[in-house]
C-alpha cells in the first residue's frame, strides 16, 4: 500500500512545526543577562596586565605547560570568538613527545602568533600591511592593505600567518588587541579551562626570558623558547613557554618525521623560470652587440666560434632582445596570478627599504621599460642586461632572506643565475651551455642526498618531479651538444620549470610542533591514505 | 597628505578590517565582530558528553543559532567548553546531512530519496511483515545516549508497548552499562552519588581508567579549582595526559585493576584502617568481603599488577588517612571483561573507608554520553521506565496507570542486551533492527563479524542526521533526524542534573526531530492512540515526572522546562517537599545575581550542588549497601608468542566524539586532531621492530589488521600498544568479550601484533 498525505496528517503539522523557532523575544531568552556584569571580568583581570607596557617593554602570550593538558579549546574559542571562516584558524595545537625510555612524556603546545621582537612577515611585506603597535608590541595584519603575495608566510618561521582565498588575503591573531584595550582577554585565554594562556609583558631586547623558562632536557642548558621549535633567533618570538618541570632528553614534535611537500606556486615557478630566461636572452643580445663593436680581428675569431656566423647579424640580436622581452612580459604576467589582490598591487614599492620583494618589483619594474626601450634603441641592451641581472638577485634575495635551508644563496644563487647563463650560452655556445647546465644539474642534486628532509621529499613524494627535472635536464644537455635548436631550447626551459616547482615544493618550511599527521619518514604517503573512511559525496 | 590619500596608500581601515574589528556587545560577552553581535542569547546544554555544559547560543533577529560562548553562570561548566562544545553547531551546517528519507532501490541497490509517505509505508510494511512471518520479537532496535529523555522514553515505549518488540538496547551498553549494574547492586538502584563540587572538596581523588584531561576537559577544570592541595592519583596502564599531570602515576598491567583493588582493600583491613561504625550502620557483606581478600597479600597483588609494594602501600596510606577521598572511575574500568565487579570494588574501598555522602568523597562513575543517564532511566529496555524493574507485576501496573495502558502491553521481562540481539540476527532469530543515532557498523567491538551480521537482516532502517555512516550506508531505510540544537528536549549528566537543550537552528529539508518520528511511526504503526498524550517533548517530560515519582530519581518537583532553564540545570531527586523547601522555582534571577554580587556564597552552591547519601541511608529495602565481589578471571585473550603485544584502545583527542560522525563534520575539530590513525609503542618495542616515529605499520590481531602511523613514546609500556577509538578500523581488531553482568564489551584488551609495513 503506497500512503498518501491522508494518511498522515501529522506529518504536514510537524513538518512546519520543525521549522519554526522561538524567536528572542520569546520565552527562555535570557533577559537576566541583560544589564549584569560578566563574571568573566574577574578571571579576564587576572589573565591581563593592568598596566601599559613601558618603553622596551611589551605584550606577549605566556603558556604554562604545566597548566596545559591538551583541551584544545583555546582553538575552537579564537575560532569562535573571532569569528573566523570554516576552515580558518589562527592558534595551532601540536605535540611534543620524547622517545626517552625512563620517562613517559607528553606535551601539547598551544601556538598562535608570537609577535615577534624583529617580526620578520613585517619585515617582507611589499606593502607595509604589517604594523608593530609602537606601544603594546602587537604586530598587526592591515587586511585592506594586503596583496595576498603571501610572502610573510614564506617568511614567517612558525606558520603563524594564514592565507584565507576566499578573501584573496593573509590574516592572522593580532593578540585580540581589541578585547584587551576594552579590558577583556583574549579569545584564547579567556576560553582555557586551566588559564594556562596569559598576557604578560616582557622586556624586549637582549634574551626575552620568562620568570621560568623551559628547559629542554635534564642536562642541556634551558633555552628561552621551546623544544622542537624553530630557533628563536632569527625574529625573537616574545611568547614566553613555562614550566617547573624537568622535561626528558630528545622532546621532538609528533609531526616532525611527516614529510610535508610545500605548495607548488605555479605562478611564481613560472615567472621564476621566464625571467632568468628573459634576463639570461638579454645578456646574449647584448653580448651580440658588444661583439659587432669590437675590432674586425677580433670579431672575426669569436664569430668563428658561434654556431652560425649569422649570429652576428643586426636582426638576430633583435630576435633575441624580442625573445628576452616576450619572456619578461609573459613572466611579470604570471606573477600576477599568484597574487590574491592583483587590484591592490600597484602599492608594491612601498616596502623597499626593507623588503627583496618590493625590490624586485621595482628593479624588474625598471628592467621591463628599458627592456621595452631596447626593442627601439638596440644600444640600451648592456643596459637591459645589467638591470635584469640586479633583477635577478632581487629575486634570489627573496628567497635567500627566508632562511630556510633549501634556499639558502648556495643553492638558489645558481639555480636562478644559472638559468639565466644557460639561456644566454644556449644562443651563443651552445656547447658551453651543455657543460653549464650538466654542471647545474650536478650542483642541484646534492641537495638529494645530503640527509635534509629537502632530500627526503625529493627522494620520496617527490621523486617522479625530480626524475622528469633530470630526464629533460639530460635531454637538453645531449640537444644543446648538437648547437642551438628549438628542441634543446624547449628541453632546457621545461627542466628548469620543473626545477623551480621542486625549489617550491621541496623544501622544509620550518613551524611550530604540530600533531601526528600524514606521510611517514619513509616514503610519501597520498593524503589521506590512512584517514579515516571517506564519506561518499 | 589629506588622510584620505593617507588611506589610499596605506589602508588602515577598509570593509575587510572592519568585519574582523572587535565591538563591545550586550548579554556579558564582551567583544565579539559587528556581524556576530547577537539580539539575544539563550542557555543550552551541550550534546556531547555527560559533562552537560552549557553554552549561551548567540540567537539572530530570527532565532537562528550565529555563534556561542560558554555559559559563565551555569554550575557545572563555569564559563568553559571544551572544543567539541564551541563546535556543536558546525556539524548542523554539513553539506552531508540526510534531508529526505531514502530507501533503497531493489533494481539499483542504491538508497534513493523519497517521501515520508513512501518512507513510511515502507518501514511499517517491512516490520510488519517480519513480525507476521516471525513473530513479534523478531523486530529490535538499537538506540543510543544522545538524543533527548523525552525521545528516548517515547521510543522505548513506542517500541515495546505500541509495536510489540522485547529485544531493544542502545550504545549506552558500550559506555555506561556496567556503572548502572554496579550501582543498582550496590546501592539498590543506579546512583552515581556525586557533584562536580567533590572535584574541588576532595583531599585525594583517585582516577581509575579514567582521562579526564582528554576525555572530560572541564571536570579537570574542576580539579584544577580544588584548593586543598589534594593528592590526584590515576591508576592506569598508559601515562595519558591526566596521569602526567597527577601527583601519582600507578601503571598496573591492563587489567590487573580488580586485584590491585582487592589488594587494597586487604592492607586498608590489615591496617585497621576501616570505619567499623560506618559499616556496621550502613552496608553488609563485609564479613565476607574481609575473608575474600585475606588472599591479597601485597606480595600477590604486587606480582599480579606489576604495582610494587611500597606504590601499594603509598595508595593504601592516601585512601586510609585522608579525610576525604573520592574514586573516580570511566571506561577504563566499565569496558572489561569483569568491569561490575571491578566497578563494585571500588565502591567498595568507599563504603568501607566511609568515603561516601560526605562532601569531596565517593565512588564516582563518570558518564559518557550527553544523556546516558537519561537512557538508563527511560531508555526502558533493561528497566521499565523510570527505572523500574519489568519483572514485577505491581511495577508493570504502576507504569501501565500512569501511562493509561493495558499491563499486559508491557512485557515481563526485559530483553536481550547489544550483543545478544547481534546473536538473534546472527542466528536469524531476529530479522528487522531499527538503529537510531548510533553506528554500530563503526563502534561495536570486533567489527568484521559485527559488519557480516547486520548484512543478513531483512530489513534495516536507520535513523540519523547523516545517510553516510558506515551503519546507514548499508540501510535499506534511512530516515533523515534532526539534531541537537533543532530540537528541544532534557538531558541528564554525570552529576545527575537534568539540564535543558533548546531549539536554536531549523533543520535542513525535511529532516525531522526523532520525537517527531517516532509520533509519525507511532501513527502509521496504527499505535497512535497510545501515545496522544504525549503531545510534544514537554508534555512528555510532564508524564516523565509522574514515572520518576516515588522513586529515587525522583524529579516531580520540577514544574517545567522553564524551571530547569531558570535554576541552571536542576539534580535529582527534587521532589515536590524539595521544591517547596528550596524554593528554586522562583529565584532564578535571585541566583545569576547572587553568583555575581558573591561569586563565593555557599548557601547558593550547596542549593545548586547537591550528593547523595549524605544520611548514609542506601535504596535496597534494608537501606544498606551491599559489598559484591568475584575472584579476578584472567584477560579473556592475552597476548602470546604469535600476538605478543596488548592493545589498549581510548579517546584519542578532545577534539573527536567517539565514532566522528559529528565532530569530522567541523574544519577545526578535524584541525585539532591526528589526520590519521596513530598506534603508540614504546621506544624498545620499537626499536626491537625498527620502527620510528612517523612510520608505517600494520596492526594484526586474530580478527583483523589495521594500518597506522607509529608514535614512539614511553607513555605506553613495553608489550602493550595504544590505538584511539575513533577510527573505525580499530574496532576490526577488538575481542568479543562482554562483562557477565552488564554485557559490556570489554574494548580494553586483546592481543595483536605489530610490523612496519
Amino acid at each position: 500500500m503506497v500512503a498518501t498525505r491522508e494518511n498522515f496528517p501529522l506529518l504536514a503539522e510537524l513538518l512546519a512545526e520543525q521549522q519554526r523557532l522561538d524567536t528572542p523575544v520569546a520565552r527562555f531568552s535570557s533577559a537576566h543577562d541583560l544589564g549584569l556584569v560578566s563574571r568573566r571580568s574577574a578571571i579576564d583581570s587576572q589573565l591581563i596586565p593592568l598596566t601599559a607596557p613601558r618603553p622596551s617593554e611589551q605584550y606577549a602570550f605566556e603558556v604554562d605547560l604545566d597548566s596545559c593538558t591538551g583541551c584544545k579549546s583555546c582553538v575552537a574559542a579564537c575560532h569562535a570568538l573571532n569569528g573566523l571562516d570554516d576552515t580558518e584558524t589562527w592558534r595551532d595545537v601540536g605535540l611534543l613527545v620524547s622517545n626517552d625510555r625512563r620517562h613517559p612524556f607528553t606535551q601539547t603546545v598551544t601556538t598562535a602568533c608570537h609577535h615577534c621582537a624583529d617580526p620578520a612577515c613585517l619585515n617582507g611585506c611589499p606593502v607595509l600591511a604589517y604594523e608593530k603597535d609602537p606601544v603594546t608590541g602587537i604586530v598587526r595584519h592591515l587586511d585592506d592593505q594586503c596583496i595576498g603575495c603571501q610572502y610573510c608566510i614564506l617568511k614567517c618561521p612558525y606558520d603563524a600567518p594564514k592565507y584565507n582565498a576566499r578573501l584573496g588575503i593573509v590574516r592572522k591573531c593580532d593578540l585580540c588587541h581589541s578585547r584587551l584595550a576594552g579590558g577583556d582577554a583574549p579569545a584564547c585565554a579567556q576560553a582555557c579551562p586551566t588559564h594556562a594562556i596569559r598576557i604578560v609583558t616582557v622586556t624586549v631586547g637582549g634574551a626575552l626570558r620568562p620568570d621560568r623558562p623551559v628547559e629542554s632536557g635534564r642536562n642541556a642548558p634551558p633555552t628561552t623558547f621551546l623544544p622542537g621549535a624553530p630557533d628563536p633567533g632569527y625574529t625573537q618570538p616574545t611568547t614566553c613557554y613555562v614550566t617547573h618541570r624537568t622535561l626528558p632528553d630528545n622532546q621532538v614534535a609528533a609531526d616532525a618525521a611527516t614529510l610535508r611537500p610545500q605548495p607548488p606556486h605555479w605562478p611564481l615557478a613560472i615567472m621564476l623560470t621566464l625571467l632568468p630566461v628573459a634576463v639570461g636572452l638579454a645578456c646574449a643580445a647584448s653580448a651580440l652587440l658588444l661583439l659587432r663593436r669590437l675590432p674586425p680581428s677580433v670579431t672575426y675569431y669569436v664569430t668563428l666560434s658561434l654556431p652560425s656566423p649569422r649570429m652576428g647579424n643586426e636582426s638576430v640580436t633583435y630576435y633575441v632582445t624580442l625573445a628576452s622581452w616576450v619572456a619578461g612580459a609573459l613572466g611579470l604576467g604570471a606573477s600576477v596570478f599568484h597574487l590574491g589582490q592583483p587590484l591592490r598591487a600597484w602599492r608594491i614599492f612601498l616596502g623597499w627599504r626593507k623588503s627583496w620583494l618590493s625590490r624586485e618589483a621595482l628593479v624588474f619594474g625598471a628592467w621591463f621599460g628599458i627592456a621595452t626601450a631596447t626593442l627601439v634603441l638596440p644600444a640600451l641592451a648592456p643596459l637591459s642586461a645589467a638591470v635584469g641581472v640586479a633583477g635577478l638577485a632581487c629575486s634570489a634575495m627573496i628567497y635567500i632572506d627566508t632562511r630556510r635551508h633549501f634556499w639558502r644563496a648556495a643553492q638558489t644563487g645558481p639555480r636562478f643565475f644559472g638559468t639565466a647563463i644557460v639561456s644566454a650560452l644556449a644562443i651563443t655556445a651552445a656547447p658551453i651551455a651543455a657543460f653549464v647546465l650538466l654542471a647545474k644539474l650536478a650542483w642541484e642534486s646534492r641537495t638529494a642526498f645530503d640527509g635534509s628532509v629537502t632530500a627526503r621529499l625529493q627522494r620520496g613524494p617527490l621523486r617522479r618531479a625530480v626524475a622528469l627535472r633530470d630526464v629533460c635536464g639530460f635531454v637538453a644537455v645531449i640537444g644543446l651538444l648538437a648547437g642551438p635548436n628549438p628542441f634543446a631550447f624547449a628541453a632546457i626551459f621545461a627542466g628548469e620549470l620543473i626545477e623551480r616547482h621542486l625549489f617550491f615544493r621541496a623544501v622544509d618550511a620550518p613551524k611550530m610542533p604540530g600533531l601526528p599527521s600524514g606521510a611517514s619518514a619513509k616514503e610519501g604517503l597520498p593524503a589521506g591514505a590512512l584517514a579515516k573512511e571517506p564519506a561518499p559525496a | 597628505m589629506s588622510s584620505s590619500l593617507e588611506n589610499l596608500l596605506h589602508a588602515r581601515t577598509g570593509p575587510m578590517t572592519s568585519d574582523m574589528v572587535l565591538h563591545p556587545a550586550d548579554f556579558g560577552l564582551g567583544h565579539v565582530p559587528a556581524r556576530l553581535n547577537p539580539v539575544a542569547t539563550t542557555s543550552s546544554v551541550c550534546g556531547f558528553c555527560s559533562t552537560g555544559c552549557a553554552l549561551k547560543i548567540h540567537l539572530n533577529e530570527k532565532g537562528e543559532a550565529i555563534n556561542l560562548t560558554a555559559d559563565p553562570h551555569y554550575p557545572v561548566n563555569l564559563g568553559m567548553a571544551c572544543p567539541k562544545g564551541w563546535e556543536v553547531l558546525t556539524p548542523l551546517a554539513a553539506p552531508d546531512r540526510a534531508i529526505t528519507p531514502l530507501l533503497r532501490d531493489p533494481h539499483t541497490g542504491e538508497l534513493a530519496a523519497v517521501t515520508w509517505e513512501r518512507a513510511l509505508a515502507a518501514f511499517t510494511g517491512n516490520f510488519q511483515r517480519i513480525q507476521r512471518e516471525h513473530g513479534p520479537h523478531a523486530l529490535a532496535f538499537l538506540s543510543t545516549g544522545q538524543i533527548v529523555m523525552e525521545e528516548m522514553a517515547l521510543l522505548g515505549a513506542l517500541a515495546k508497548f505500541g509495536m510489540g518488540m522485547l529485544h531493544v538496547d542502545s550504545n549506552t551498553r558500550q559506555c555506561m552499562a556496567t556503572s548502572h549494574v554496579a550501582y543498582k547492586q550496590s546501592f539498590g538502584f543506579d546512583a552515581p552519588p556525586f557533584t562536580y563540587r567533590d572535584f574541588e572538596e576532595s583531599d585525594a581523588l583517585l582516577f581509575i581508567g579514567a582521562n579526564p584531561c582528554i576525555a572530560h576537559p572541564i571536570m579537570w577544570q574542576r580539579v584544577m579549582m580544588n584548593r586543598r592541595n589534594p593528592e590526584i592519583v590515576v591508576i592506569d596502564p598508559r601515562a595519558t595526559e591526566t596521569a602526567q599531570a597527577a601527583t601519582l602515576h600507578v601503571p598496573l598491567r591492563p587489567k590487573s585493576d580488580l586485584t590491585l583493588l582487592y589488594g587494597l582493600a586487604h592492607l586498608l583491613i590489615s591496617r585497621g584502617t576501616v570505619k567499623r561504625e560506618f559499616v556496621a550502620a550502613h552496608t553488609t557483606g563485609f564479613a565476607g568481603f574481609a575473608a575474600f581478600v585475606r588472599d591479597f597479600t601485597p606480595a600477590r597483588v604486587a606480582a599480579e599488577t606489576g604495582v610494587p609494594e611500597t606504590t601499594l602501600d603509598r595508595l593504601a596510606n592516601i585512601i586510609g588517612r585522608r579525610e576525604r577521598v573520592s574514586l573516580w572511575w570511566t571506561m577504563g574500568v566499565n569496558q572489561g571483561h569483569e568491569a561490575t565487579r571491578t566497578a563494585q570494588a571500588i565502591i567498595n574501598l568507599a563504603l568501607m573507608t566511609g568515603n561516601i555522602g560526605r562532601p569531596g568523597t565517593g565512588a564516582n562513575s563518570i558518564t559518557g554520553q550527553c544523556n546516558a543517564m537519561g537512557s538508563r532511566l527511560f531508555g526502558n529496555a533493561t528497566s521499565l521506565l523510570g527505572g523500574y524493574d519489568f519483572g514485577s507485576p505491581s511495577d508493570r501496573a504502576h507504569v501501565a496507570g500512569i501511562l493509561r495502558l493495558d499491563p499486559a502491553r508491557i512485557p515481563d521481562r526485559a530483553g536481550y542486551a547489544y550483543d545478544q540481539i547481534l546473536d538473534a540476527i546472527d542466528r536469524g532469530e531476529i530479522r528487522g533492527l531499527w538503529v537510531i543515532a548510533t553506528d554500530p557498523a563503526h563502534s561495536w567491538i570486533n567489527q568484521t563479524h559485527a559488519r557480516a551480521i547486520l548484512a543478513k537482516l531483512d530489513f534495516l532502517v536507520v535513523q540519523d542526521m547523516y545517510a553516510t555512516s558506515e551503519t546507514a550506508r548499508a540501510a535499506h531505510l534511512v530516515l533523515p533526524a534532526a539534531g541537537w540544537g533543532e530540537k528541544e528536549g532534557v538531558l541528564i549528566n554525570s552529576e545527575r542534573r537534568l539540564g535543558l537543550v533548546k531549539k536554536v537552528a531549523r533543520a535542513p529539508g525535511q529532516a525531522l526531530s526523532d520525537f517527531a518520528i517516532f509520533k509519525l511511526i507511532a501513527d502509521a504503526w496504527g499505535c497512535g492512540e497510545m501515545f496522544r498524550t504525549w503531545r510534544s517533548p514537554e508534555a512528555t517530560f510532564q508524564i516523565l515526572k509522574e514515572l520518576s515519582r516515588g522513586q529515587p530519581c525522583d524529579f516531580s518537583g520540577i514544574r517545567d522546562y522553564a524551571h530547569i532553564a531558570d535554576a541552571g540545570g536542576i539534580q535529582w531527586p527534587f521532589t515536590s517537599a524539595d521544591a517547596d523547601s528550596l524554593r528554586i522555582s522562583d529565584s532564578g534571577l535571585r541566583i545569576a545575581q547572587s553568583e555575581i554580587r558573591d561569586p563565593q556564597s555557599e548557601i547558593k552552591k550547596t542549593d545548586r550542588e547537591r550528593r547523595l547519601f549524605s544520611d548514609g541511608k542506601f535504596y535496597h529495602a534494608d537501606r544498606r549497601a551491599r559489598f559484591l565481589f568475584d575472584p579476578p578471571r584472567p584477560l579473556p585473550e592475552a597476548s602470546d608468542a604469535k600476538y605478543p603485544f596488548l592493545l589498549l584502545t581510548g579517546r584519542g583527542s578532545s577534539a573527536q566524539w567517539h565514532t566522528g560522525s559529528r565532530t569530522d563534520k567541523s574544519a577545526v575539530l578535524r584541525k585539532l586532531a591526528p589526520t590519521v590513525l596513530t598506534v603508540e609503542i614504546h621506544p624498545a618495542d620499537a626499536a626491537a621492530a625498527s620502527i620510528a616515529s612517523g612510520d608505517r605499520v600494520v596492526v594484526r590481531s586474530r580478527r583483523g589488521t589495521a594500518e597506522a602511523i607509529a608514535l614512539v613514546t614511553a607513555t605506553v609500556q613495553t608489550g602493550q600498544l595504544f590505538m584511539p577509538m575513533h577510527f573505525a578500523a580499530v574496532n576490526r581488531l577488538t575481542f568479543a568479550a562482554f562483562d557477565p553482568h552488564s554485557r559490556q564489551p570489554a574494548y580494553k584488551a586483546c592481543a595483536v601484533a605489530i610490523a612496519p609495513e
